[in-house]
């Protein structure tokens, strides 16, 4: 290039033009003298015979550009990877499993070094809440507890959000990374579980509420109107929701496979019991029918049911499950069971340097997808991590509880979906039931 | 400089252990012995003088490099990923060449017209006849990264396509290129075609690169050019597109892997005088041999494409090919280091190597359009 002056630098009306394919600018102060365009050119007044002095496209590849500062363009998310580093602890998930575990370390050891990857921002909040949230006028401000900036500086953690793990190397202890890669000494895997997805249920026409995100894509698209909402599963979530959005005043049908709601967990009594309460609700009940087919219609969805007939809705919401991604354990070779296989007192994977807790494990064959057992399993893991004497997790079945206000439901110990239960009292305020075996009571549900 | 310094890089001639093949799959072998006792003399010229080495790619031709795709449907893309590697170690500028040839094999099957499917791509496949692919802006516009560049009109019998397209690599006068254009007035359906440089005008030069000067990279340059329908390989051309991207990112995983095994000869090539300082050294030769081994069976592994790939398939594919340019530049600077200056001279294996392995991650797609796709996979989908 021609070394050329810039004309008048304080001239604002002087433009630059970007070429598109390889990014080469043009600066009307500098021209482009090589090619015989004078400092001082307008682009317009360029010959359209001129091409990209750098990759030869036309002029009809250059747009007009403002640049703009690189902070104006994308927010700082996640810290730059070093390739030399190795971090001691690296933690994958930033839902309550993910920060238990952080915020257990920290209390433990001022100083170990942390790093939190997350997929998410990494904000702060009660995912049970987000089941209850319609009819309590529960905006984004009261849900986020704490941004993620805010815990990982209170912490003094290193987190990287809007970072997702793409690959795991458990024989050289790398995860691979969207941001780079990252060595560790001990993984934890906090992945969580992700809404299990259907054909019959595509993604893009309905909502599956397992995110902070998911329910204020929801909370926006309901709007401040009464809605018709269809909710398919009538599990803990779904009849949650559902109970919910009657109260917050929509119109609600609730889908169920079963013959009642909740009848994976409950006795046909409590199940009949609680279906009726939500009747009483408003709640519209199917029960006894899967949905076959979702599309969209002039009125929002219309569902196609297995008993061939359908219901129109403007929202539909699927409550039908949740699941382990297990592609990254699989890649590590651990061994796996619906969730990621832990030892049921230290909560290390099949490798050692691997650690996982929360609703993508098994423990002894069996997920446990609820808050409670967390901060055991996290204070478990924190104790063996940093080489502290622990005397084990030990796990216990949680309480489920149902919120609701039309019947606060609790079951205790570990009910026998095939066992039979005794009716201890049944009022209409108060039903009480158990469960035995060999004289011993195994399971109580208070409702 | 250093006194050890000497005109003859003991990386010259390494001996080459064949990738792990069938059982009798003499087709590497051959390759293999291709690759060292003619192209690794031709690497500078081809790398810094643009020497083209067509001859050399007739040669690999004739010794079955080609072969796996005249199974159309089917073709065996471990082997041909083996093949990409075999040569990609000895030379990056041919192994890319091979690349571009296998690339545009996909298209010529997948064409319906028999006089590309059958004639052109039976020629195409002997190495009689040339050339290569510029699917790097469209898959970079699918992806929302760039705008699309050439834009088709139907016409009778066929459609005119304009536009400009920088940097194209195997392609020359007479020979030709699987190209895309969009098609409709939002630029949303696409249009893959055969390009062939049967014309005078088509062509202009590029700046002068860094390195691999000998792959042939021109720029294109259409106003108003016709394309037959004869000559159409799809449209709209999405579904086919998706689909040829799985051997595409597959078939560069070869080159990377070729890549790093090279660097790993570097390495092991001076280990005798220098291993004494080398021991200081991150990233040693069995470790990163360790590495580019299990990154291999994974490629492999992938390589038997399932039925329907589903999201997961496609995300352990883009972690690949992305592992594979970290793994590439890691492995290169590293050999650079292990042999210090000697590395360093203009005609050394290991500095051409850096920029070989600095190609691999920043061609489409590069690390950072790789990550952005696997996020972007990765994002739950919500309803609008």
């Amino acid at each position: 290039m021609t070394p050329s002056s810039p004309r008048l630098p304080e001239d604002l009306s002087v433009r630059t033009y970007i070429c598109t394919i390889c990014g080469w600018i043009y600066d009307e102060a500098k021209g482009d003298p090589d090619s015989g365009i004078a400092p001082g050119t307008r682009f317009e007044d360029i010959p359209d015979d001129w091409y990209c002095p750098l990759c030869g496209v036309t002029k009809a590849d250059f747009e007009l550009y403002s640049p703009s500062s690189p902070s104006a363009q994308q927010p700082i998310l996640a810290p730059v990877i070093t390739r030399s580093r190795t971090d001691s602890i690296v933690i994958l998930g930033g839902g309550t499993a993910g920060w238990s575990v952080a915020r257990k370390l920290r209390e433990l050891d001022a100083t170990v070094p942390i790093t939190l990857v997350t997929a998410c921002s990494g904000d702060i909040y009660t995912k049970p809440e987000l089941s209850v949230a319609l009819s309590r006028n529960l905006t984004h401000e009261k849900l986020r507890k704490e941004t993620g900036l805010q815990a990982a500086a209170r912490l003094n953690i290193r987190l990287m959000a809007e970072t997702v793990a793409v690959g795991l190397d458990a024989s050289r202890r790398s995860l691979r990374t969207t941001r780079g890669t990252l060595r560790y000494k001990s993984l934890v895997l906090a992945q969580g579980a992700r809404p299990i997805s259907l054909p019959s249920l595509p993604a893009n026409m309905v909502w599956r509420i397992n995110t902070l995100d998911a329910w204020l894509g929801l909370r926006a698209q309901i709007g401040s109107q009464s809605r018709r909402i269809v909710i398919v599963g009538a599990g803990l979530v779904g009849c949650e929701l559902a109970e919910d959005a009657a109260t917050a005043g929509h119109d609600v049908t609730l889908i169920t496979q079963g013959p009642y709601p909740l009848e994976s967990l409950l006795p046909s009594q409590a199940g009949m019991l609680l279906q009726q309460r939500l009747r009483q609700r408003g709640v519209t009940i199917i029960t006894n029918t899967t949905v076959d087919i979702v599309k969209p219609s002039p009125a929002g969805k219309t569902i196609i049911l297995s008993s061939g007939n359908k219901c129109d809705a403007e929202i539909v919401i699927s409550t039908i499950g949740l699941e382990t991604d297990l592609r990254l354990a699989h890649m590590a070779d651990l061994q796996t069971k619906q969730g990621i296989i832990v030892d049921e007192a230290t909560l290390r994977t099949s490798n050692p340097s691997i650690y996982a807790l929360g609703d993508c494990i098994s423990l002894n064959g069996q997920t446990c997808r609820y808050i409670a057992p967390i901060a055991a399993q996290a204070d478990a893991i924190a104790h063996s991590l940093l080489g502290l004497p622990h005397a084990g997790y030990q796990h216990t079945s949680p309480p489920i509880r149902l919120k609701s206000r039309i019947m606060p439901l609790e079951l205790r110990g570990t009910p026998d979906p095939r066992a039979e239960w005794d009716v201890v009292e049944a009022t209409p305020f108060r039903l009480l039931m158990q469960q035995k075996q060999g004289g011993i009571i195994t399971a109580t549900l208070k409702a | 400089m250093t006194q050890h310094l000497s005109k003859s890089s003991p990386d010259m001639r390494p001996s080459l252990p064949h990738f792990a093949g069938k059982e009798g799959n003499d087709v590497l072998g051959r390759v293999n012995q291709i690759a060292t006792d003619r192209l690794t003399e031709l690497a500078v010229k081809i790398d810094l003088e643009g020497y083209y080495p067509l001859d050399i790619l007739k040669d690999l031709a004739d010794a079955g490099l080609f072969s796996p795709f005249s199974n159309r449907a089917n073709p065996d893309l471990a082997q041909a990923i083996q093949g990409v590697a075999s040569v990609s170690r000895v030379c990056g500028s041919t192994g890319f060449l091979v690349w571009c040839h296998m690339a545009c094999a996909l298209y010529l099957a997948a064409a319906p017209e028999a006089a590309l499917h059958d004639t052109l791509l039976r020629q195409h496949l002997a190495a009689e006849q040339f050339g290569g692919t510029a699917l790097s802006n469209p898959i970079k516009a699918q992806a929302g990264i760039e705008k699309i560049a050439l834009h088709a009109t139907p016409v009778s019998g066929g459609y005119t396509v304009s536009g400009t397209l920088p940097w194209v690599s195997h392609i020359a006068p007479g020979q030709y290129c699987g190209a895309v254009a969009s098609l409709n007035a939002h630029e949303t359906e696409r249009v893959l075609f055969l390009l062939r440089f049967d014309k005078p005008d088509m062509l202009f030069k590029c700046p002068h690169f860094s390195g691999m000067e000998g792959t042939s990279t021109w720029g294109i340059r259409l106003e108003n050019h016709f394309i037959p329908d004869r000559d159409v390989i799809a449209a709209p051309a999405g579904a086919l597109l998706q689909h040829i991207r799985i051997p595409f990112l597959l078939l560069q995983c070869g080159m990377a892997v070729g890549i790093i095994q090279g660097a790993i000869d570097s390495m092991r090539a001076v280990e005798g005088p220098l291993g004494h300082v080398n021991q200081y050294l991150e990233d040693r030769p069995d470790s990163v041999q360790a590495e580019v081994n299990d990154l291999l069976e994974r490629v492999l592994k992938l390589a038997q494409i399932p039925k329907n790939p589903g999201k997961d398939y496609f995300l352990n594919i883009l972690d690949a090919r992305e592992q594979g340019s970290e793994l590439a530049l890691r492995a290169a600077q590293s050999a650079m280091l292990h042999q210090g200056a000697r590395g360093y001279l203009s005609s050394a294996a290991p500095q051409r190597r850096m920029r070989e392995a600095q190609f691999v991650a920043i061609v489409t797609p590069a690390i950072k359009h790789l990550r952005s796709e696997m996020a972007q996979l990765a994002k739950e989908e919500l309803p609008s």
